[in-house]
């Protein structure tokens, strides 16, 4: 399976120090908030519920592979949506299913906001779900 | 065995200055770090946090004092009922309460209301009957009487809030009709900090010959009440607000009001006899209290009603107003940040939008920065969809709080407005 997005990602997370991290997610969240989305994308049924700030997620299927894109109103949310868009796009539903939480600890957001972690893994079985991806189900 | 931690002594009442240093250190959890940088706690409203004495309290309670209470027969269910009754006084002291008779414990605000709305108000009212809230009540004094007229056909009017978000006697004076049976209004609501002038309230309410509850989830911690100069028949209030821990709250009622209404849970203590033909339920306040009642978070609920007496209500007003002051100048200062709720009687709660920024946003770069706020619609989302807003960053700010944190606020939003701009 691909996750070289994935591995970018989380490689780089990991060598920086919390408020390194912390920039860094900055920096991507500035960068993905002048990202175009579909403005009829931002309704009721692509929204995610749960959530403090709006996150809409589309998704796409070409080729039995998964795409997702994402969207926020809020800054730092769209940076994670991004970071979970990008590095889970391009797989299959089998594979989609074998991604677990630990794929979201390794990035260990937790150490910046304990809030952001536990939405990246909202974000995880969203998107999952999207797919009709049950982890721990292999799809044939 | 580990030593028991001696009760401190309580702050000096009437001390002649009141030192925010001296009180902080009080509090020990506002001595650690976040993010290795000093912790600045400025999310009061949704919880405050607890000086040694109510630690202690609890300490003592569960180490030294622990057994069930009412009717054991052994010293120590005599000594934590002992205990647990003496904070009926307490809190009936607090209020400004007849008595201790008045006093229901709760679990907290929402549980009073809803005590309220399946007891007195399911026994009382009838469909077509009215019940005025306002427009910036916290969904504890909303839904409760959404479910109330989905039971009965009761009429729910709204009272609305001015756009500096002060409150309109006049307007409100205009929805009381013969109709109306209950008036229920926050003391202080808590997104604007508005004060909503309760005696004057229960004073309209009352030529209509309504029956006043109040939400005093915010009013109890920033000023000093007195129920019966307000004249409301029921106030409730929340332990962990007032410094105290989670788990307990407060409702006040008229003795003639609880007399007058039923049970609304059944079970252990709320009787004077049981059998399967007939069961006699107790007098108030215990006819309210089913099953083994939160006893020690009661206990550490006494300790901090202690706390805030011996530093005193006005005393601790006093602080808050000049915080709230100081608040109101720095903030307008940044350029961007707009203020939600300016009434000219303010509790020191700054709700505030920054232009071009999510809630969200700002609250994590605060929060990177040590300093603890709350974002979101708190709760209140018809006060949100009022205000035309979708949430807010709030500060809101308790005794300990200072002037240099507000500061640190300020620089905080300056230092987001950086990142993200």
């Amino acid at each position: 399976m691909d996750l070289s997005v994935y591995e970018d990602y989380a490689e780089t997370l990991e060598a920086l120090d919390d408020e390194m991290r912390f920039e860094y997610l900055l920096d991507i969240a500035k960068k993905k908030r002048g990202e175009p989305f579909p403005e009829e994308a931002m309704g009721d049924a692509h929204l995610m519920h749960g959530c403090m700030s709006r996150v809409w997620i589309i998704h796409d299927i070409a080729d039995d592979r998964h795409y997702f894109r994402g969207h926020s109103d809020a800054a730092i949310v769209k940076g994670l949506v991004a970071m979970m868009t990008d590095s889970f796009s391009g797989l299959t539903t089998a594979e989609l299913a074998q991604i677990t939480l630990d794929h979201v600890r390794r990035l260990n957001l937790g150490a910046l906001t304990t809030q952001r972690q536990v939405g990246m893994m909202a974000m995880l079985k969203h998107i999952q779900k999207l797919a009709g991806a049950r982890p721990g189900i292999q799809a044939a | 065995m580990t030593a028991i931690p001696a009760i401190r002594e309580m702050p000096a009442r009437g001390r002649n200055t009141y030192d925010p240093a001296v009180v902080r250190a009080d509090f020990p959890i506002l001595s650690r770090t976040v993010y290795n940088k000093p912790l600045r706690f400025l999310d009061n409203g949704a919880s405050a946090q607890k000086p040694q004495s109510v630690l202690d309290a609890l300490q003592n309670s569960y180490a030294r004092e622990y057994a069930n209470v009412h009717r054991g027969a052994h010293f120590l269910s005599g000594a934590a009922t002992e205990a647990y009754e003496g904070v009926r006084e307490k809190a009936a002291g607090l209020l400004n309460a007849p008595g201790p008779d008045t006093i229901v414990f709760t679990k907290n605000v929402t549980e009073s209301i809803n005590l309220v709305a399946c007891s007195w108000a399911e026994a009382h009212l009838s469909a077509g009957d009215e019940i005025v809230i306002t427009e910036m009540e916290h969904h504890a004094n909303i839904v409760p009487w959404q479910l109330l007229r989905d039971r009965k056909g009761v009429v729910l009017r709204v009272a609305p809030v001015e756009d500096d978000g002060s409150f309109d006697l006049d307007r409100f004076a205009a929805l009381l009709t013969e109709r109306t049976k209950l008036v229920s209004v926050t003391h202080v609501s808590n997104v604007l900090g508005t004060v909503v002038p309760v005696a004057e309230v229960t004073r309209l309410a009352k030529t209509v010959g309504a029956c006043v509850l109040i939400d005093g989830a915010q009013g109890i911690v920033h000023q000093p009440v007195d129920v019966q100069a307000i004249g409301c028949d029921f106030y409730a209030f929340t332990g962990h607000k007032l410094y105290g821990p989670t788990g307990v709250g407060i409702l006040y009622g008229r003795s003639d009001r609880l007399e007058a209404m039923p049970p609304w849970q059944g079970g252990g203590d709320m009787i004077d006899s049981v059998s399967f033909e007939q069961t006699v339920y107790a007098e108030p306040p215990m006819r309210f209290e089913a099953g083994t009642p939160p006893f020690v978070q009661a206990i550490g609920l006494g300790a901090a009603i202690d706390y805030v007496q011996a530093l005193g209500m006005e005393a601790i007003g006093a602080h808050e107003h000049a915080l709230r002051a100081h608040a109101f100048d720095v903030l307008r200062d940044v350029p961007g940040v707009r203020l939600i709720g300016e009434a000219p009687d303010k509790a020191a709660i700054m709700s505030f939008v920054v232009d071009g920024l999510h809630s969200l946003d700002v609250g994590a770069i605060l929060d990177r920065q040590g300093i603890a706020v709350r974002v979101g619609h708190h709760c209140a989302q018809p006060l949100m969809a009022r205000m035309g807003i979708e949430s807010t960053v709030r500060a809101s700010m308790a005794l300990y709080n200072t002037a240099e944190e507000i500061d640190a606020l300020a620089a905080g939003i300056r230092h987001a407005q950086k990142l993200l701009g």
